[in-house]
């Protein structure tokens, strides 16, 4: 059976509604998209969909070929058993499979491009040996694999449950206990797999990198966890500075790290390692920022529809209000002790937090097209400076 | 499985159940001949007496061991008293423990220095159990066999810093894993205190969990050696495995028991055997040190394990009182009950649905404390120790080598 039956029967064997997307099945013709102004997200499809194309071949599902080919963990026979149950674990894997947004493989994806953009180092003939296929060497496309490894565990690992935080309504305690387990193991898996991954690439500088990347992201995912604000409780009052560090550890690290990796494999100096590290940093800051502005920039969203009070608008906010004024804000949208995120979202788009978002995003967005300014023009480079304007367009 | 390095201590007089054997109460490092003999002689009777399918297990187990001295016999080539004479410096030291400590002084201050995060509550999380309170015994190995290599390879007497790291990256891979099973088995204590999900909860005690390895990672980068890098990542894959391995069951008998040993293998002794491997690539480039190095390792490391399965049948009864049976709880069929069920072949159906019913676990310790589960699980560990202790003289004698091969030992004999 080939990856991608086994990778096409998943869906419904999580239970997930509607068949697998994604651009294996998006390949769109070569069109010039900078004019338009669409903020759809097909137009976001088109520009992962050409990169795709530059690099050789589609990234998806980088980090589950190897759980999904290994017999010995059958990691998939046992997520299957939670169906049904609330954990979220399901969601993950529901999320890993169902390419919704096309931001799936992302940082895969960025590592290569940057790869191929950086070309060869033509003073440094070391690298003659390695095999080279559309411009990457095999390397490289190793290490973005690796770097999807590393991001995909940690997505699992953020989806464990406290046990002793459990309500009836979660669902019965064993199944919670197995998903965590399950949960833990796949998370290590993919660890493994990573681990063993940088250990063939038999470079010690890329090895460290990308562990001090695992570290940073372990910080991060740890902040997030913390500042999750329950229904009822206040946020911490952390600046946007603190909030920019914390992102970075979570959202920035990683890639900042990995496109500098690249560089580093390919035996480039240490400035294109540095101008490789910024783009990652900031095309990633930028990203996250994007994201967290989509529950303020949508023009139909349903009444229901949650955001985080941690994320970038909503921090923005709070800092020009100053934290007194903000906890009111949030005492007015409480009914019965339950927030109304509709009123709230009101609130904030009224104020200043989300045009500084934007700015913030495009501040970001535009230190990222600066790093790309020190690379040869090419169609790589194009890609990554697509990748950063669509991620800049919020009209 | 419970893992029980911080319950082992050294005592001259160790006390043992009548199952397995204890030196005299005299000079630690000599062998006791007599005793091991004793219990080796009552195990080869129960082998006699055990079914045929049970011989050919054996059979094939001892097809893996080469060399195989006959089992009465139970001896270490150089005895500590002999060796004196050998010895560079006049020291003699009889405590593998102490030996091995005088190279891991700061151990767990380093550790914690590998740590240090601005997090703080997540460094809390990492050091809590770095507090210096283990015996700390993979690393008195590690470093132990560093010096044995390298008084092997060039009569060295130093200790090269990249292989005290290899004893700092060991211990942390362990800790890790530790962490991340306590959450898995959601176990409430170790080492005398409560766990750290039961402090902080699970997410915060995965995290943890992946903080610590990634430190281990950074270490290891850091050695600067891509062989010790491969060596060492081997061993991160094993742990998962090995707990994945846990998760399945085997229906034929046979098969378990080799299931058993992979899981105990890749569980326990591949850390051991692969950081063995690891310092002595850094000391010496002869591969056949590289081996003898690994087997070692690999054979105190299942010993071990078959030593610490044994324990959760037998320590609690003596000492508290009561039973733990942790590993039934959890399921787990371990040495001593597949063994036993070689007697019994009613214990079959419990190990199949892993001793879920009511009564199971109590039901299954009776029949493994009935029959003679217990000796032969020791008498296998005895042939791993025997085994392990053959490799690693044949290295040149040196204190450090002497006290590996004690070390092996102590593996038998201790108790809770």
């Amino acid at each position: 059976m080939s990856l991608r039956q086994l990778l096409s029967r998943l869906p419904r064997c999580l239970g997930a509604s509607g068949p697998l997307r994604g651009p294996l099945d998006t390949i769109s013709s070569v069109i010039s998209w900078r004019g338009q102004s669409s903020r759809s997200p097909a137009q976001w499809n088109q520009v992962v969909s050409e990169a795709e194309k530059i690099v050789g071949y589609p990234t998806s599902f980088m980090s589950l070929r190897c759980l999904l080919s290994d017999e010995l963990s059958n990691i998939a026979m046992q997520v299957r058993k939670l169906v049904g149950t609330q954990h979220p674990l399901l969601t993950t894997a529901r999320g890993l499979v169902h390419d919704s947004q096309n931001n799936l493989q992302l940082r895969g994806l960025v590592v290569l491009l940057i790869s191929k953009a950086a070309g060869p180092n033509s003073m440094n003939a070391s690298c003659q040996n390695y095999d080279m296929v559309s411009g990457i060497y095999s390397c490289q496309r190793s290490l973005a694999e690796i770097t999807e490894l590393i991001h995909t565990a940690l997505l699992v690992h953020r989806g464990i449950v406290n046990l002793n935080e459990l309500q009836s309504s979660d669902g019965p305690l064993k199944d919670m206990q197995f998903g965590n387990k399950i949960a833990i193991l796949s998370g290590d898996f993919l660890l493994a797999n990573a681990c063993n991954g940088l250990a063939l690439l038999q470079n010690t500088k890329v090895v460290e990198l990308l562990a001090s990347a695992l570290m940073d992201l372990v910080q991060g995912v740890y902040y997030e966890n913390s500042t999750l604000a329950k229904e009822n409780r206040i946020t911490d009052d952390i600046g946007i500075s603190t909030w920019k560090e914390q992102t970075f550890l979570s959202h920035g690290a990683l890639l900042a790290k990995s496109c500098q990796a690249a560089m580093e494999l390919a035996k480039h100096d240490a400035e294109v390692q540095d101008m490789a590290f910024q783009y990652g940093k900031h095309m990633a800051m930028s990203h996250k920022i994007n994201s967290d502005l989509q529950p303020f920039i949508k023009e139909k969203t349903s009444d229901s529809l949650t955001f985080n009070l941690n994320s970038a608008p909503v921090v923005l906010h709070q800092e020009f209000l100053g934290r007194d004024l903000w906890i009111k804000q949030i005492r007015e949208a409480q009914e019965k002790g339950r927030l109304d995120y509709a009123k709230l979202r009101e609130t904030i788009k009224a104020g200043k937090g989300v045009t500084s978002a934007i700015d913030l995003c495009c501040y970001h967005g535009n230190k990222a097209l600066e790093a790309l300014e020190s690379f040869p023009p090419s169609e790589a480079r194009t890609a990554l400076e697509n990748i950063v304007f669509a991620v800049m367009r919020f009209s | 499985m419970a893992s029980c390095w911080w319950r082992w201590r050294w005592r001259r007089a160790c006390s043992w159940r009548p199952a397995a054997r204890s030196p005299g109460p005299n000079s630690a490092g000599r062998a006791a001949l007599s005793a091991p003999r004793a219990a080796a002689a009552a195990a080869t009777v129960a082998v006699a007496r055990a079914q045929m399918s049970y011989c050919n297990i054996m059979k094939s187990l001892t097809s893996a061991f080469q060399n195989m001295y006959g089992v009465s016999r139970f001896h270490h080539t150089t005895p500590v008293a002999c060796c004196c004479s050998k010895m560079q410096s006049g020291e003699k030291y009889t405590d593998p423990f102490k030996l091995g400590w005088r190279d891991l002084k700061g151990l767990y201050e380093d550790i914690r220095k590998e740590l240090f995060i601005s997090t703080a509550e997540l460094k809390e999380m990492s050091e809590y159990y770095f507090d210096g309170k283990g015996k700390a015994f993979r690393p008195i190995i590690v470093v132990l066999m560093a010096r044995a290599c390298n008084i092997h390879h060039n009569n060295s007497r130093n200790v090269q810093a990249s292989q005290r790291a290899i004893a700092l990256i060991a211990e942390m891979i362990h800790t890790a894993s530790l962490v991340h099973d306590d959450v898995i088995d959601d176990a409430s204590s170790r080492r005398g205190k409560h766990t750290v999900n039961k402090i902080w909860g699970e997410k915060k005690a995965v995290l943890a969990g992946d903080l610590i390895l990634s430190a281990a990672s950074i270490a290891l980068a850091r050695i600067g050696n891509t062989t010790v890098i491969s060596i060492l990542t081997q061993v991160i894959e094993d742990l998962v495995r090995g707990e994945f391995l846990q998760l399945g069951s085997k229906e034929n008998e046979t098969e378990r028991f080799a299931h058993y040993l992979e899981k105990t293998f890749k569980k326990t002794a591949s850390l051991i055997a692969n950081s063995c491997k690891a310092v002595s690539v850094l000391g010496c480039p002869d591969p056949a040190v590289h081996e003898i190095a690994y087997q070692y390792g690999k054979n105190v490391g299942i010993a071990f394990q078959l030593i610490d399965d044994i324990l959760d049948f037998t320590s609690c009864s003596d000492q508290m009182g009561k039973p733990t049976s942790a590993d039934l709880k959890l399921g787990l069929a371990t040495g001593p009950v597949l063994f036993a069920c070689q007697q019994f072949p009613e214990m079959n159906a419990m190990i199949m649905r892993r001793f879920s019913s009511p009564g199971d676990v109590d039901r299954a310790r009776q029949y493994v404390l009935q029959s003679d589960g217990v000796q032969q699980t020791t008498y296998l560990a005895q042939r791993y120790c025997h085994e392990a202790v053959r490799e690693i003289s044949k290295l040149r004698p040196s204190p450090e080598r002497d006290a590996l091969i004690q070390l092996s030992e102590i593996v038998l004999t201790r108790d809770k």
